[in-house]
């Protein structure tokens, strides 16, 4: 598990949700005084610590890891310098 | 791992939906008999706390209010607030107290306001008014909104700049939740 991810994303859950949730007192949709305005960032703290843990544990899959490197052919002749024309 | 992707944000728009359910605009509670009234000058409005029923009141963002209020009896010794109801853990915003010793019943005058533009139109919000005397107590509410729309407030848009940039960052950030061919 990735510390650092996790931290990241329940700050971000945090902050996103808290914005959502003064879009929708700005907009109307819910009252100033509403619960919601409560539930949504602390739900964003704790659904982004939860997916930022699972997208730290995610293993990238074998296709993305680079390949075999081409390699250069081993020169069989020693290196000859130019000859004076 | 696909279906708690999809369940989480329905669980949330649920609680939205189910938290911002209407309920009733006005309530008053006494055992004084107290009532109180304002009237919107330039609008012509005229509130009751006790009669205004379910309607969310929409106000002028500036305006003059004549107020008047009254108890039964002589009220002795006296204390109340007016207060603007806040969300959980937030508990109130109080915009006026008065407390002292008074025999008079009744009370009035007039109270000019101007909100500035960074107060946000179209927003629903609660303000609660409360009182104390030697016969009993009063309290209540009313639902009031500014009038006009939500863009009347430059809080509206840095909400929405905010919203999109965070919610960017959020899936940057988990975005190898989303990769095909993934393992745990």
């Amino acid at each position: 598990m990735k510390i650092g991810r996790t931290i990241a994303a329940a700050v971000l859950g945090f902050l996103f949700l808290l914005f959502v949730a003064a879009d929708l007192v700005l907009f109307g949709v819910v009252p100033l005084n509403s619960v919601v305005v409560t539930i949504l960032p602390a739900a964003g703290l704790v659904l982004g610590a939860v997916l930022g843990a699972l997208a730290g544990n995610r293993r990238r899959p074998p296709e993305e890891f680079p390949q075999e490197l081409p390699q250069e052919p081993m020169q069989s002749e020693p290196f000859a310098p130019p000859s004076p024309a | 791992m696909g279906r708690a992707l999809w369940l989480a944000p329905a669980v949330v728009a649920g609680v939205v939906l189910v938290a911002s359910a209407g309920k009733a605009a006005a309530h008053v509670e006494t055992d004084n008999g107290c009532k109180g009234s304002g009237t919107f000058r330039e609008k012509g409005l005229f509130v009751d706390a006790e009669q205004i029923g379910d309607q969310v009141v929409t106000i002028p963002r500036s305006d003059t209010v004549d107020w008047d209020g009254s108890v039964t009896a002589p009220p002795g010794g006296y204390s109340g607030n007016i207060a603007v109801d806040l969300p959980p853990p937030f508990s109130e915003w109080v915009v006026d107290t008065w407390s002292g010793t008074s025999q008079k019943t009744s009370n009035s005058g007039a109270r000019k306001y101007d909100l500035p533009s960074l107060v946000p139109a179209g927003v629903e919000f609660q303000l609660r008014g409360y009182h104390n005397d030697d016969n009993g107590f009063c309290n209540g509410y009313v639902n009031l909104q500014l009038d006009g729309g939500p863009f009347d407030s430059p809080a509206t848009p840095v909400s929405l700049v905010a919203t999109v940039a965070t919610g960017a960052g959020l899936f940057g950030t988990i975005r190898p939740l989303f990769r095909r061919g993934g393992t745990l």
